[in-house]
């Protein structure tokens, strides 16, 4: 089992540090915050390869992150003799009887634990020709990866092969399917790994045969015959045709695997992913199996999604899964208690939820809580005219809308703010509160919400008990019936009477409200909202 | 109660199934996670094709690995850092090399060349070091990674090797050497430390660790003669005698003296391996192998071109004549049934 990553210099991490929990993790993060590249980093200390391939056949200056590659070239040019970067990701396993093998201090905190190591370092024996390279630091624009080699070890500092892994890897990327004679590389990994190791012989086996059938059959032996005849003309040698059975075209890339009869490359996108994850969840391996999932949602219906995050939910027992995803859906049918948030100073995890929150956004899996999780600054409201009219204050205040701004306008829809404070607070997110009085003191209202509002960046704003229970009426009252009437184009002959209308037409009013040319006086508890 | 010692050295005889031993034992118990190691790549090889010859492949819960890289992946890599405040530093073995005298102890440059590779003669130096320096972590980490150490050869130990075999006799690792100090040829390395105990003189470092480490004495060959065990026994008053499994005759048994002269019609006649001290002797064109190379092998007949000393001493039979008394066991030792020198 994973325990713990760190990583240095790689993409998008300049200097990072994960706990992974055991069982699910799920990892959410804005765009660039490096989800991607934490699944790759982990499947790199796993294999030692990227996409399939050798990290040191993929080398190139692009994996290094940009600030500490930026640093190196600056310094260079300043006329400094920096060491060249490196790239290091440690992976921290369990310890066990298995990996104990793998355990040792080598590795960047010097803790005496298990764990795999990448280690993308200068080569000295090139120390000659890296100097004559940067004599001319104005030509070196790029980290020079040629003269780079790639470490594999373990934490006891010793070289690592795929054999002396105690855990294997499936790597599920929903969001590049790469075909490579019909079956990407991770598919055909995944199929293998079902495979033990007599099955592996023999169907290794078989393929063989086949080619040796392919040679006698007497139409292809009369051909090769005929080639044969050739010789001394073209060649020395003899010529002949045979299917390939060297490594390079072994069983594993001739064969393909098909669904319902159907090669895997013309099944769609979404059967492929379905199929990946469900082979890889199938597993019964006795080795520690991870399983790294790249946004499942990709590809998917939301009627197969469904069937997609049930299968996942009920097959991870025993073993890790790293999820990544953008689906709200997916993190809550998953359980939002094991997401892992990226990109922000540190990682945040929801860790403890209330437990009947945690089953409430399980059943009712609709809801955006990834929008909570991600934005900067969030303001709850009750209902769409709620929604419209913060909008609306928002704009007349800074003239832009919130979202530009990285303000969430969420709609609770009935549900009360709470649940989805009870994810804000851990996160320590800023929260707006737009809530009805319901005919309460202001100050009563926010007594409700005292257990969140304690040590928190979470305010709630109320209008004011004497200017109406909801929004409607408060609305009335900092605007005035005039101005209103004129607007809805209506003749209410009382405040009440116009409130009743507005509460009988909530949601044409408040676009009427929002799409209004003048600036209206709208109510101070909004204003107060948006202000936080 | 204390814990009955789970430590044996077996002192065996040439000819006593030393290696044997050892492999039986350790593929009898398939469930113990093993390591086997000796100091030759030579000896390291014959272990791995005798495994191969019994199971077809090595099974996986035995490694097999020279001393200097077990030493170098198991006990320095891994705790480098408490020595030399850095990771992924130290890389392999400067076989050649003498460190600098004046470094000091400690220090990067006592233990690394400039590359970083560690001397030959600071290795098990360096092993024990590190394990001090890390508070036992090396020692801890040896307990988890394998349940018994079978130390082949032992007598090739010398120096720091003995002070690290202390403290693989105090872990719970159960350990295992096998060896016999009458063939002490070769050396890990040539440092002072523990002087007194190279040689024969190894059975008095395990006759001091009594209740640490139990002794075993095997003095019977299943390969040589009587004869050849007498000449041989003689050699090493202070050990015990040996006795010869089998008396098997073959007409032309023990030990023969022939004239340079005659050495033609003898090879012609009985086909003897040649041996010889070293390359330079003239063997009279018969294709010979050196005394430390033939280690571990078993023949037939041989027929030994001896060096003065040992000329010496089969004119005299006075053992101060002899001043290496382990190259002529190892060259007696490899014939079943004769041997014969030239004289």
């Amino acid at each position: 089992m994973l325990k713990k990553i760190h990583i240095k210099n790689y993409r998008v991490f300049e200097d990072f540090t994960l706990d992974f929990s055991e069982g699910l993790n799920i990892i959410v993060g804005n765009n660039g915050a490096g989800k991607t590249t934490l699944l790759e980093a982990v499947h790199l200390a796993l294999t030692s390869r990227i996409r399939g391939r050798l990290l040191s056949n993929e080398l190139s200056p692009h994996l290094f992150n940009r600030a500490a590659a930026e640093a190196y070239l600056s310094s260079l040019a300043a006329g400094e003799r920096p060491a060249p970067p490196e790239i290091v990701i440690d992976l921290f396993l369990e310890s066990t009887v298995e990996t104990a093998v793998l355990k040792g201090t080598n590795n960047y905190a010097h803790e005496n634990e298990p764990g795999l190591r990448v280690r993308v370092s200068f080569w000295d024996e090139f120390a000659d020709e890296y100097e004559a390279f940067v004599a001319n630091p104005e030509d070196v624009r790029l980290v020079p990866t040629e003269y780079y080699r790639v470490d594999w070890l373990n934490f006891a500092g010793n070289p690592v092969t795929s054999r002396g892994v105690p855990a294997s890897a499936s790597m599920i990327d929903a969001g590049s399917i790469r075909l490579q004679s019909g079956a990407d590389h991770y598919l055909q990994q995944i199929i293998t790994d079902q495979l033990d190791s007599k099955e592996r012989v023999e169907i290794a086996r078989a393929y063989r045969s086949l080619r040796e059938q392919f040679s006698d059959n007497p139409a292809i032996g009369a051909i090769n015959e005929k080639l044969a005849e050739g010789q001394g003309e073209l060649t020395d040698g003899k010529l002949s045709l045979a299917i390939d059975v060297s490594p390079r075209s072994a069983w594993e890339t001739s064969l393909v695997p098909h669904l319902n009869d159907l090669p895997c490359q013309f099944v769609g996108s979404g059967g492929q992913n379905m199929l990946k994850v469900l082979l890889a969840l199938n597993r019964t391996a006795d080795a520690a199996q991870i399983v790294l999932i790249e946004e499942p949602e990709n590809h998917q219906s939301p009627a197969s999604l469904n069937v997609l995050v049930r299968k996942i939910a009920e097959r991870c027992e025993g073993k890790q899964l790293l999820v990544t995803t953008h689906s709200s859906y997916v993190l809550n049918k998953l359980g939002l208690d094991r997401l892992v948030l990226l990109g922000t100073a540190e990682d945040l995890r929801l860790g403890a939820l209330p437990p009947d929150t945690l089953d409430y956004f399980k059943k009712l899996s609709g809801y955006d809580t990834l929008r909570v999780v991600l934005a900067d600054r969030i303001i709850l409201v009750e209902g769409p005219s709620d929604e419209l009219i913060v909008q609306r204050a928002y704009i007349d205040a800074y003239g832009k809308l919130p979202l530009e701004a990285g303000v969430d306008v969420i709609n609770v829809r009935g549900l009360s703010a709470k649940r989805f404070l009870d994810i804000a607070k851990p996160l320590g997110k800023r929260v707006a509160v737009v809530t009805d009085n319901d005919g309460k003191e202001p100050a009563e209202v926010e007594a409700r919400f005292a257990a969140y509002t304690l040590d928190s960046k979470i305010t709630i704003h109320v209008g004011e008990k004497e200017d109406g229970s909801t929004l409607e009426p408060q609305l009335v009252t900092s605007c005035g019936r005039r101005r209103l009437n004129e607007l809805f184009g209506t003749d209410n002959q009382t405040d009440d009477e116009l409130a009743a209308y507005m509460a009988a037409n909530k949601t044409s009013c408040a676009l009427k409200v929002f799409e209004a040319s003048d600036k209206l006086p709208l109510p101070q508890y909004l204003i107060d909202a948006i202000a936080m | 109660m204390p814990s009955p010692c789970n430590n044996r050295a077996i002192i065996a005889a040439a000819g006593a199934r030393k290696t044997e031993t050892i492999i039986e034992q350790a593929l009898s118990e398939p469930s113990k996670l093993t390591l086997i190691t000796t100091y030759t790549t030579e000896n390291l090889r014959q272990i791995q094709r005798r495994i191969q010859a019994r199971v077809g492949v090595v099974p996986s819960h035995i490694r097999i690995a020279g001393w200097f890289s077990f030493l170098l992946s198991e006990t320095i890599r891994p705790y480098q850092h408490s020595v030399f405040g850095e990771v992924g530093l130290v890389r392999g073995l400067n076989f050649d090399g003498e460190r600098n005298r004046f470094a000091r102890k400690g220090s990067r440059r006592y233990f690394l060349d400039g590359n970083n590779d560690v001397y030959r003669g600071g290795m098990a130096d360096l092993s024990c070091y590190t394990n001090n320096a890390s508070g036992g972590d090396v020692i801890d980490r040896l307990e988890a990674v394998f349940d018994c150490i079978y130390v082949d050869e032992v007598q090739d130990l010398v120096g720091y090797d003995l002070d690290f075999l202390d403290l693989l006799f105090g872990s719970k690792i159960a350990v295992v050497v096998v060896g016999d100090p009458r063939q002490y040829t070769l050396a890990t390395n040539q440092g002072s430390r523990n002087k007194k105990y190279r040689g024969a003189d190894f059975v008095n470092w395990i006759d001091e660790r009594v209740g640490r480490c139990e002794r075993e004495d095997r003095n019977t060959s299943a390969r040589c003669g009587q004869e050849i065990c007498d000449f041989a026994s003689a050699l090493f008053p202070g050990l015990p005698a040996i006795s010869a499994e089998s008396d098997v005759t073959t007409g032309h048994d023990g030990i023969h003296l022939i004239e340079p002269h005659q050495v033609h019609e003898y090879v012609e006649t009985y086909a003897p391996v040649v041996l010889r001290d070293s390359k330079r002797k003239d063997t009279l064109g018969h294709p010979a192998i050196n005394i430390g190379v033939s280690k571990g092998s078993t023949y037939d007949r041989v027929l030994i071109f001896p060096t003065t000393p040992m000329k010496q001493y089969l004119a005299s039979r006075e053992l101060p004549k002899l001043r290496a008394p382990e190259r002529l066991y190892v060259a007696v030792t490899r014939a079943r049934y004769s041997v014969a020198f030239v004289v």
